[in-house]
């Protein structure tokens, strides 16, 4: 069963377009990394998914049900991020309480278990928390919803590497005991694609791969050897980065295609291949095209 | 085991050999049952769907086998199997970058295998 369907969506605010003919699907029960540069669209899609904004054009459906204006979708899903806004006259042990009647699969053991783990107390509120903990809070809400569809958005943000390595094991283990749809965006690929099925990229609003994480990080492959020889070799590649080793050295990262032709070519002309990791895979697939940060000082 | 993430193997081949190496070291025995794809991604804290892919791979190669609905388990041929593929891939990888190595460094074949008498002594305690 797909969960989110989404054909030539289309999102702009005012004359700049945050998504732009975005087609995707998402099947039930994986969890999805939702990845891409600053700016790239990923918060904009979350919200139209959660029915929080309507697209501009385009088609989605989540539970078969256009989000926007759906108590369906509502129920059923939910969206953490650092805007999520709860009552201010409630406390936070209220907050736990009442969250139990938006949510029908509510797992009031499980927050209550993570709020004391996390040591919160009933009597604090939520807008006299730090970045930190407030993050921490709306985890513990969006992993006791349980809800069929589950989006975080940036939801580390502020955390320190200790509970960020808490919240990835909690997701984990609520996850393997209760399976769902969870959608997670976030910059710390590298700390989280152990946990990924599938990953989603997104850049300037455009889909630029949607693949499980295992293809992605045979997606491409580092090469490094004498610069001549590299560079002629190198000519009717995809070449997604390249990188000068002092004078006559050059490293550079291609599409992994005809992988057995390229090993054969590197130890016919003496190059070294290297694995690339998933994380620089990401950041060289949303580049922008006019070189990187050396340009700026040359 | 902790798991090497820096990209220089995949995650379900590095599951697949650590099981493997579990089956070489005796503590999964022929028809025992091995760990299901929920208990390795436990372990490991990875997604079970990768966690799948490594027992897959260990079915391709029949050193495990399914039981529909019960989960899976090792072979007879198992230890043979892994033994077979480890000295063919590993062992054979690692003597071709002994053996490059050596030549970059102008070290003789004399020397070299030497060289490797001396650590077998060594690392038997002799």
């Amino acid at each position: 069963m797909k969960v989110v369907n989404c054909e030539g969506l289309v999102k702009k605010y005012g004359r700049s377009k945050a998504l732009n003919d975005l087609s995707f699907q998402i099947s039930e029960n994986k969890i999805t990394g939702l990845i891409g540069r600053n700016g790239a669209g990923k918060t904009t899609l979350l919200k139209i998914m959660a029915g929080f904004q309507k697209q501009t054009s385009g088609e989605i459906k989540v539970f078969n049900e256009h989000p926007y204006n759906s108590l369906f979708a509502s129920a059923n899903s939910i969206l953490v991020d650092d805007q999520m806004a709860f009552p201010i006259a409630l406390n936070l042990g209220e907050v736990l309480e009442a969250a139990a009647s938006f949510y029908p699969k509510w797992d009031g053991r499980l927050a209550r278990r993570l709020f004391d783990y996390f040591s919160f107390r009933n009597n604090q509120r939520h807008s006299e928390l730090s970045k930190g903990m407030k993050s921490t809070f709306n985890i513990i809400v969006g992993l006791a919803s349980r809800c069929s569809l589950t989006m975080f958005d940036e939801p580390t943000t502020g955390m320190d590497a200790s509970v960020r390595k808490d919240f990835y094991r909690a997701l984990l283990k609520d996850y393997i005991a209760n399976p769902r749809t969870i959608i997670i965006s976030s910059h710390h690929l590298e700390e989280m694609e152990d946990l990924l099925e599938d990953i989603l990229l997104l850049k300037d609003g455009e889909k630029i791969l949607h693949l499980t994480v295992s293809d992605l990080k045979e997606y491409a492959i580092g090469v490094k050897g004498n610069a001549n020889a590299l560079l002629e070799w190198l000519d009717d590649k995809e070449v997604l980065y390249k990188k000068e080793i002092g004078t006559s050295v050059i490293y550079a990262v291609i599409e992994n295609v005809y992988s057995e032709k390229i090993r054969q070519d590197a130890s016919k002309f003496g190059f070294e291949l290297l694995p690339v990791s998933s994380n620089d895979i990401c950041i060289y697939l949303t580049g922008k095209e006019k070189g990187g940060i050396d340009d700026v000082f040359k | 085991m902790i798991l090497n993430t820096d990209g220089t193997k995949p995650i379900y081949v590095q599951i697949a050999e650590w099981l493997e190496t579990e089956i070489l070291n005796g503590n999964f025995l022929q028809d025992q049952k091995v760990y299901s794809q929920y208990q390795l991604a436990e372990i490991f804290n990875i997604n079970p769907a990768t966690a799948a892919k490594g027992l897959t791979l260990l079915v391709e190669d029949d050193v495990l086998y399914k039981k529909r609905g019960l989960g899976m388990f090792v072979t007879e041929a198992a230890q043979a199997i892994i033994l077979t593929k480890r000295r063919e891939h590993t062992l054979k990888r690692l003597v071709t970058e002994l053996v490059s190595e050596a030549e970059q460094l102008n070290v003789g074949m004399d020397e070299l295998l030497e060289m490797v008498r001396k650590e077998s002594k060594q690392s038997k305690g002799e």
